[in-house]
């Protein structure tokens, strides 16, 4: 099925990084620092227009919490969910501690979506997460995302025009941006208000799969400035 | 949550959190009484560095929420928001408060208002109570939110904060001369103000829109963004947000002297509501869809013909190889019933009899198969024309549907009655042309396998029932061949035996066991009942599934009633068809109701009924104007206009006294009566409102629904 995400891969993909456990550190310094300089170079004159809805998606490459590159364009033919996070934010653990956005993670990546949750919180910011400590917080809330992908240089972020925490983008299999805004129709940071609100992603995804256009396809994103390096 | 420890003890006048210092105060210098200004509001002293929200926050945060609970006879307004401030926060910007900020609300105390009774103390006293949450960020963002209550004294006067709402006063923009005038040019917004006073020309403006989501609220003036004075005229480019989401006809918006060139006294900002011109840069919502996705989908629509929808009851995954088998035993076993298997038997004995004319068997039991699938074809192809013809009535051919399971049940609820001996299914042909024999044996066993479809009839149509019901959700050719199959299994016997004559020899002789194994098969067609019954219940909830199973007894007893003979059964068969008739009027309407969470909001509000096309059809036939609110959960636009114009007190009162019924189509799951709904009043999508009088065209009102003219509409009823 053309659908399912590629779990083998990412068998293989934890098979090489057990190998590679004594040199990872170093070389995640390397490839981060490679990532920057491709992503900056890869993104070109795009690097102060976040796009609009409708328009291409700029791409970019990202390493995972796991040290894992990712690279948004490897995904074409795919749906691809872009959610900033930061478990620091109130309005993540809205999200995360209610299980709705777990929820909404696992219902879209059943569906064969590549979910990537991107941490553009920087380094020196009091509630900046280790990679490791950011992949355990995921696990305890079992979030089931495709991939967590640190930008603590906020390079991917700023691309985007990533605001919030959370904050969505919806990338169809063209590489076109379809989707940008919140993750639901409540902004608030009360848990209680999920259930009356409208998910902004499963709606999007349905209506998309169902080959209909997305009805709501720009909406205001809601909850804790993204802290980027400045 | 911090805040929320606070909120443990008795409610005050401050609530005092880690981040800010909370008092609800008051201005009433000439008391409490109609007519005097009376103002209420929340005071927020922030901590240093920390801020809350204008009513625009900018490009991330909320605005402060105020909800009042006042006596009957007192009215809250609106906050009357001080001009904000910007915020940088790294590359982004917010428009808030820091430092101490007061955010007013007028009371409007009317000639209604009784103030409570005195007790001990003598005076009097208004009781404002205050709900309110704010979210206060630095770097961090912490949501709190705190009760508050003040006792106003009515006699006497409160000008303890008189300060604070001067302040608050003084940093209120004032209404500027003109509407101003807002461009949409390319990605950027030429804004034109005329009318500023001569004490702000030649300054350098801050530019707050109400409007949210619409500029790069992070533009830097004079950088991203320019202004300039022609005489008294301002005019400035503003770029335009990269992901807007809102397009907005009107942008109120506020423009605010720099900080340093504010002198007291004077004013500091000036508010216009400016009309927008132009046309906003378009989006391309639509998702494309890779090939081999759409491959993919077109390969799940076509195994599973009704909507991809994850969230529906689930459907009978019968594939078609099953459905085919099963109509294949389906057409043996109908050779074993009573009304088959005479016949049958008396051919193979013929066939026994003439011992050794192999070719002539063979060429016999070809011949006779032909008849028998021809007929059974024909009988298919009638049933699949009246099928299309009902789709083109409107009927909705899926098992989400409601209305078609019932239907199904109740369809196989007669087949079983019919195995079981409730009643007959009449002969299709009279027996003098079933008696006319062809001279040629080969035309003759044709029409003979003819024939014993036709005289088969009684026990052929449960069968062909159950194929129909199988084919249902199928398309033409797929039916078709499980017509086929069926009428291969009733022939395969004799075609079987035409090859092989000892097949003749062991088949048993015709006999009560035909009765027997006629009811057992009954049990399966109540078994399928059971199971649609359950279909049902997901689909319309337990109540749905009541009333479905109390009108398929009411059927069985009229279909009983309908077998009696003479004065009983017209007596009986009219008592329980009208009694039958009666409770479908009742109660038929669960049972085609989609139960979703709505239906319990739409049950709890007396005001709105749910939209049905018949509930329409019966008010209006009753003489009563209906409006009909088309919504859905997701569209904002519907939600605006239900909290504003829709939850009015003066168009509510108009409503009423209009006797108008208000129902509500929710279109938040795509609905096939409400899609053909709109499209029958020209629209695609949601919200539309509709106002339909008696022997009148129904009025479509606009998409933003303005009180005036729903109130006008109204009048003109």
């Amino acid at each position: 099925m053309t659908l399912s995400p590629s779990s083998d891969s990412r068998s293989i993909r934890a098979a090489r990084h057990a190998r590679a456990a004594l040199s990872r550190a170093s070389r995640r310094a390397v490839v981060a620092a490679a990532v920057a300089l491709g992503a900056t170079f890869l993104m070109g004159n795009h690097a102060f227009a976040a796009p609009a809805v409708g328009q291409q998606a700029p791409d970019f490459v990202a390493v995972d919490t796991g040290g894992a590159k990712h690279k948004l364009s490897d995904f074409a033919g795919k749906f691809v969910v872009l959610e900033w996070t930061n478990p620091g934010c109130p309005f993540v653990r809205k999200h995360y501690n209610s299980g709705n956005m777990p929820a909404t993670q696992k219902a879209a990546t059943a569906q064969g979506v590549v979910w990537l949750s991107v941490n553009s919180t920087e380094r020196a910011a009091s509630d900046y997460l280790q990679p490791a400590a950011l992949d355990a917080w995921m696990k305890s809330q079992k979030a089931a995302p495709t991939a967590v992908l640190m930008d603590e240089d906020g390079v991917i972020g700023q691309a985007y025009g990533a605001r919030t925490t959370p904050h969505i983008f919806i990338i169809d299999p063209k590489g076109m941006l379809v989707y940008a805004g919140g993750i639901d129709s409540i902004a608030s940071a009360r848990p209680d208000d999920i259930k009356t609100a409208t998910n902004y992603v499963n709606q999007a995804l349905g209506e998309a799969f169902g080959g209909k256009p997305i009805s709501t396809a720009a909406t205001r994103p809601y909850g804790c400035s993204v802290k980027y390096k400045s | 949550m911090p805040a929320a420890a606070q909120l443990a003890s008795r409610p005050g006048a401050v609530v005092t959190t880690p981040h800010v210092r909370a008092e609800l105060v008051a201005h009433a210098p000439e008391g409490v009484a109609p007519g005097a200004p009376v103002w209420v509001g929340l005071q927020i002293t922030h901590q240093p560095e920390w801020h809350t929200y204008w009513k625009n926050a900018g490009d991330s945060g909320l605005p402060t929420e105020l909800n009042w609970t006042l006596p009957s006879g007192v009215a809250a307004g609106d906050i009357a928001w001080p001009v904000p401030r910007k915020i940088p926060v790294g590359n982004l910007a917010n428009y808030g408060y820091e430092g101490t900020v007061l955010l007013p609300v007028p009371l409007e105390v009317s000639s209604n208002f009784k103030p409570p009774l005195a007790l001990g103390t003598g005076a009097s006293t208004l009781d404002v109570r205050l709900k309110a949450s704010w979210l206060v960020c630095r770097k961090e963002c912490i949501p709190e939110e705190g009760e508050f209550t003040l006792a106003l004294p009515l006699q006497g006067s409160t000008a303890l904060h008189k300060a604070e709402f001067d302040a608050a006063q003084a940093a209120q923009p004032l209404p500027l001369g003109g509407p101003g005038a807002v461009e949409v040019s390319g990605n950027s917004l030429q804004v034109r103000l005329e009318g500023l006073p001569a004490s702000a020309h030649g300054k350098t403006l801050g530019f707050f829109p109400e409007t949210p989501e619409l500029i790069r609220t992070a533009a830097e003036p004079g950088k991203d963004w320019t202004q300039s004075w022609q005489g008294g005229t301002w005019t400035a480019t503003l770029p335009l947000a990269d992901q807007r989401s809102a397009s907005p006809t009107t942008l109120p918006l506020v423009v605010a002297l720099a900080e340093a060139d504010r002198q007291p006294g004077q004013p500091v900002a000036w508010r216009a509501e400016a009309p927008v011109s132009g046309s906003w840069p378009a989006a391309a919502p639509r998702a494309e869809v890779s090939p081999a996705l759409q491959a993919a989908l077109a390969a799940n629509a076509a195994t599973a013909p009704s909507s991809p929808a994850s969230d529906l009851p689930p459907q009978p995954t019968v594939t078609l190889m099953a459905a085919l088998l099963g109509a294949l035993l389906g057409g043996l076993l109908l050779n074993l019933m009573p009304c088959v298997f005479p016949i049958l038997a008396i051919k193979l004995l013929g066939f026994a009899r003439q011992a050794g004319n192999h070719s002539a068997h063979r060429r016999a039991g070809l011949a006779y198969t032909a008849g028998v699938m021809l007929s059974v074809l024909a009988l298919g192809g009638a049933m699949l024309a009246l099928r299309a013809a009902g789709a083109q009535l409107g009927w909705g051919f899926q098992l989400q549907s409601p209305a078609v399971v019932a239907a199904l049940a109740a369809l196989f609820t007669l087949i079983g009655l019919n195995l079981a001996g409730v009643f007959e299914f009449g002969r299709a042909a009279p027996l003098s042309l079933c008696s006319a024999q062809a001279k040629h044996p080969i035309a003759n066993d044709f029409l003979s396998g003819v024939l014993a479809v036709v005289i088969a009839s009684p026990c052929t149509a449960p069968f062909m029932g159950v194929s129909l019901g199988l084919a249902i959700g199928l398309p033409a050719a797929q039916a078709l061949l499980l017509f086929a199959a069926l009428g291969l299994g009733l022939a395969l016997p004799y075609l079987v035996a035409g090859f092989i004559p000892a097949v003749a020899l062991l088949l048993p002789r015709p006999g009560p066991w035909m009765n027997t194994l006629r009811r057992l098969l009954a049990f399966p067609m109540f078994a399928t009942v059971a199971w649609l019954v359950w279909v049902l219940g997901q689909q319309s909830g337990i109540d749905g599934a009541g009333t479905l199973l109390a009108l398929l007894v009411c059927m069985a007893a009229v279909v009983w009633a309908l077998t009696l003979r003479g004065r009983t059964r017209l007596v009986i068969a009219t008592a329980v068809v009208a009694f039958t008739a009666v409770l479908a009027a009742a109660i038929g309407r669960n049972v085609l109701q989609t139960v979703e969470p709505a239906r319990l909001a739409a049950t709890a509000g007396q005001r709105w009924q749910p939209w049905s096309a018949e509930r329409v059809a019966e008010l209006t036939g009753a003489g009563q104007p209906v409006f009909i609110d088309f919504t859905a959960a997701w569209c904002v636009t519907c939600q605006y206009n239900k909290k504003a114009t829709l939850a009015d007190a003066e168009v509510l009162a108009d409503f009423d006294s209009k006797k108008v019924a208000m129902l509500r189509a929710d279109w938040t799951r795509r609905d096939p009566a409400i899609t053909a709904a709109l499209t029958a009043l020209g629209r695609s999508g949601v919200p539309l409102y509709v106002l339909q009088a008696p022997g009148k065209a129904p009025v479509v009102l606009t998409e933003i629904l303005g009180k005036a003219e729903v109130r006008a509409a109204l009048a003109a009823l």
